[in-house]
């Protein structure tokens, strides 16, 4: 089997450009990415907010790239540097505000439903790694606030072992944490999250299940 | 000196109740997220109503 590529000239099947492209065609089909229909269920406020938690994140992540480029100084003294501080603050409580409303919604609706696991499974620990980078943010304001979070966390983190693998007291080690290391496994994470919302839908109301289900699973929703 | 020890008399408000501490802020907050989540339920969607059929495609 072969694939026509541009110039005309046949793509063989076995090409690693042709694999890609239909593995990303199984996992979500074309159409299901970036739909612009939605299942009636769906005209409601609770499905708003994880795309609100996806909007604060990329807030939290644009105003922390602009943090970066300014330095510890700039965020302290500048006004400037004040207010994108305060931004980044500001944006992860929203994100953290939306993410747990959005956990509430999908627990009462039983998200995980219609083989969707994966999909609650992906969140739980998008959540669990957004404590953990929120929590280093707290160790990288360099003021008194992040060492008396550290001293006190170090204990704790002490008392159950994990200690040995990192050090809270070192703000060089968390600050890279923060900005480079977890942001990128949570970025992952989410990333993998969303593309399995979208590969199988939103899950419907638990009084909706049944024969239309099948309705909307023929229509691709599911 | 005198505005730090002026931030450490204000540590805060608590509620105590039994085993139950939390700061006053934190509990407005937790509340507050609670009458957004009833409010995101409650609220009707806008143009719901002139929405017909399901249109599951997608």
């Amino acid at each position: 089997m072969t694939a026509a590529s541009a110039g005309g000239e046949p793509t063989p099947a076995g090409s690693w450009t042709v694999r890609t492209r239909d593995r990303i065609t199984r996992i979500v089909p074309p159409g299901q990415a970036l739909p612009d229909r939605q299942p009636a269920y769906m005209s409601s406020w609770i499905y708003v907010f994880g795309i609100l938690t996806v909007a604060a994140l990329l807030v939290v992540v644009a105003t922390g790239v602009l943090l970066a480029v300014g330095g510890v100084a700039w965020w302290h003294v500048s006004r400037t540097g004040h207010f994108v501080n305060s931004l980044h603050l500001w944006s992860v409580e929203l994100f953290f505000a939306f993410m747990v409303i959005h956990l509430w919604g999908k627990f009462w609706m039983a998200a995980w439903r219609g083989n969707r696991a994966l999909t609650w499974m992906t969140g739980v620990v998008a959540f669990l790694g957004s404590i953990g980078t929120a929590f280093t943010g707290y160790l990288s304001q360099s003021n008194f606030d992040s060492q008396w979070i550290s001293t006190q966390a170090k204990d704790g983190l002490n008392a159950v072992g994990v200690g040995a693998y990192f050090n809270v007291l070192n703000p060089g080690q968390m600050l890279m944490w923060h900005i480079t290391l977890l942001p990128l496994v949570l970025g992952a994470i989410v990333g993998l999250h969303l593309v399995l919302v979208r590969r199988h839908g939103i899950v419907p109301p638990i009084d909706a299940e049944g024969p239309d289900d099948v309705d909307l699973q023929e229509a691709g929703a599911l | 000196m005198r505005n730090g020890v002026v931030l450490m008399d204000s540590g805060g408000r608590y509620i105590d109740s039994g085993v139950i501490q939390i700061s006053l802020t934190n509990a407005i907050i937790i509340v507050a997220m609670i009458v957004v989540f009833a409010l995101a339920i409650l609220l009707p969607f806008p143009g719901r109503g002139r929405r017909g059929g399901r249109g599951g495609d997608s």
